[in-house]
């Protein structure tokens, strides 16, 4: 096991300076470079400032020598400044993942507390009004346009009802402590939801059909056949079964949760990672940009790593190595 | 099976819209703009003015059109990408099934907003953007499907007949991994759907004046305290295709693939 995660680990970095390289490209090569926008909010500049400037900037450089200085910075743990805030890349990145944490995580842990029950649920009774209810609920969740979803629910809860805030962040003036912490929670309550909902969806319909597989399995009718109770059974011997690929889908789903963030964030004024990369990529930001995205990607590649480990402590009938 | 129904319906009032919607499509009534449904607006006005009903008709042609050819585009890729590793097979396989697993590992909606810089706002460049995130699975299916049928008896015969690869492929391969591919279609059009109406609302996709649901929405919200129903209407529109195309696909998939019977 040891010596596959280190192969593992060894072999995204590969990956992860190719992954570098393309959205390196991807955001330099995209038309409008920082000079030009700097132009369009100030017609009047001269000539000779526009050289001084792309000289000072290093556009003029040819694409690979831009990206070798860039990386050459980076490995240095310089990743250059935001344009739109004027402070340091790696700061700001991480300021807004820590924000971003605020919905992911509780909605990670809402998606799992539903959809494991139901998916369970609709398993044993195969063919129930419950059953039927759970399957229309997930193609319901996968149909639903996210940010649709959570335009309705601000109308719902914020202009009509007048129980939760609209969007944002925080209130002002909130005294530090419990009440910064009681007021935080009011404004993640919609977005979690919202965020948590395809989650929700997909994972009830792989515990489902998982569970179902299993209950069908020989050692499910042994079980049975010795006598146990009927808890004990489903509990332990076909749940636990039925976990093996749904922990696979659950870290994987985790990127998943802050890739469809952008549109979350968006509706509901989030200060997240999604929201900075539709901001960064829209206003030419690239330094920021860069990060951001090469920060998703690696979760998604330590993220796959960790759902291929879990699968192999959890089904001993699988050895890596 | 009812999904289609709704399809059709949708379909026939989006190739229809220039007949049945009330006004022009960028017909502007400045007297009543943000009107509440009325007889003049059915389902009211926008913050310029126009009419509701008639820019949903509209939209709905940029909406489907573009769920249509990014579906069929994703599966013709898919497919041929697919045929071409499964026959192969060998490095041609490994390079193109490791460029797959790349493509489904990078986060799809952040590098469709950077695409979407280079091509947004035309339809041509929006549909090939969501083609770019929509192949791989297809691929991977037919590729599994070519693996299956390569080792069947009738593949073999036409090989021993001296059929040429092009004519195994498309005349023996291609027919028999179809259902599969179409029901992966069907459902890929929702998703394109849903993936346009997220970029035009995050102000990348189609872009005003043009109508579609996302930008609809776009604005929309700015308004919700005034006119909640300026964002109800279009999200309800795609919601109910991307559905109605969801069902169909799976009742499709139940249809065509006789081992799911149970």
């Amino acid at each position: 096991m040891g010596a596959y995660l280190v192969r593992r680990l060894l072999q995204m970095v590969p990956l992860v300076l190719g992954i570098s390289v393309v959205v390196f490209m991807l955001l330099v090569m995209a038309p409008g470079d920082p000079v030009d926008l700097l132009l369009a909010g100030n017609p009047r500049v001269r000539a000779e400032d526009i050289q001084a400037l792309r000289k000072i900037y290093g556009l003029d450089d040819p694409l690979h020598v831009r990206y070798v200085k860039w990386l050459a910075n980076a490995l240095r743990g310089d990743f250059g400044y935001s344009r739109t805030y004027k402070v340091p890349v790696l700061d700001l990145v991480w300021d807004r993942i820590g924000n971003s944490m605020w919905l992911t995580i509780p909605s990670f842990l809402l998606a799992l507390a539903v959809a494991v029950p139901v998916g369970v649920y609709s398993a044993l009774r195969q063919y129930s009004a419950l059953d039927y209810a759970a399957t229309f609920f997930t193609f319901f969740g996968v149909s639903i346009p996210a940010f649709w979803f959570g335009i309705m629910m601000i109308y719902v809860f914020a202009v009509v009802l007048r129980v939760l805030p609209p969007g944002g962040f925080a209130t002002p003036g909130v005294a530090p402590g419990w009440p910064t912490v009681l007021d935080r929670l009011q404004y993640t309550v919609l977005p979690v939801v919202v965020l948590s909902l395809l989650q929700m969806a997909a994972l009830t319909r792989y515990t489902r059909s998982s569970m179902l597989e299993v209950i069908r399995q020989d050692y499910v009718r042994t079980a049975r056949a010795k006598g146990l109770r009927e808890r004990v059974v489903i509990g332990k011997h076909a749940l636990r079964n039925a976990m093996i690929p749904i922990v696979t889908i659950l870290a994987l789903g985790i990127p998943n949760l802050f890739a469809g963030a952008p549109l979350t964030e968006t509706v509901f004024a989030w200060p997240g990672i999604g929201r900075l990369i539709v901001e960064s990529v829209g206003g030419g930001d690239y330094a920021t940009a860069q990060v951001a995205l090469l920060f998703l990607a690696v979760l998604v590649l330590v993220f796959n790593l960790l759902a291929d480990v879990a699968y192999a402590l959890l089904d001993p009938r699988i050895r890596y190595d | 099976m009812a999904g289609g129904g709704v399809i059709l319906v949708l379909v026939a009032s989006a190739v229809l819209s220039p007949w049945i919607a009330p006004y022009p499509p960028t017909h502007i009534d400045l007297a009543n703009r943000m009107s509440p449904p009325s007889w003049k607006h059915p389902l009211g006005t926008d913050e310029l003015g126009h009419d509701v009903l008639t820019r949903l008709l509209y939209a709905g042609r940029v909406s489907l059109t573009v769920g249509f050819s990014a579906a069929v585009a994703s599966a013709l890729l898919g497919t041929v990408v697919g045929l071409v590793s499964g026959f192969y097979g060998g490095w041609l396989d490994n390079v193109l099934m490791r460029f797959v697993d790349i493509m489904l590992s990078i986060p799809d909606l952040p590098i469709l907003i950077i695409l979407a810089r280079y091509f947004g706002g035309s339809l041509v460049g929006i549909v090939a953007v969501i083609t770019a995130f929509g192949w791989m699975g297809t691929a991977r299916l037919v590729r599994g499907e070519v693996l299956k049928l390569k080792r069947t008896d009738f593949v073999e015969a036409a090989r021993a007949l001296g059929a040429s690869p092009a004519r195994i492929m498309w005349r023996h391969l291609v027919p028999n991994a179809l259902a599969p591919v179409i029901v992966a279609a069907t459902l890929a059009v929702g998703g394109a759907i849903l993936t346009e109406a997220a970029l035009s609302y995050l102000g990348f996709g189609i872009q005003p004046p043009t109508p579609s649901w996302g930008n609809m929405l776009q604005n929309a919200q700015d308004f919700i305290w005034r006119t909640p129903l300026l964002a109800f209407w279009p999200g309800l529109m795609i919601f109910l295709t991307v559905l109605a195309f969801n069902f169909f696909g799976d009742g499709l998939r139940d249809a065509l693939d006789p081992r799911l019977r149970t």
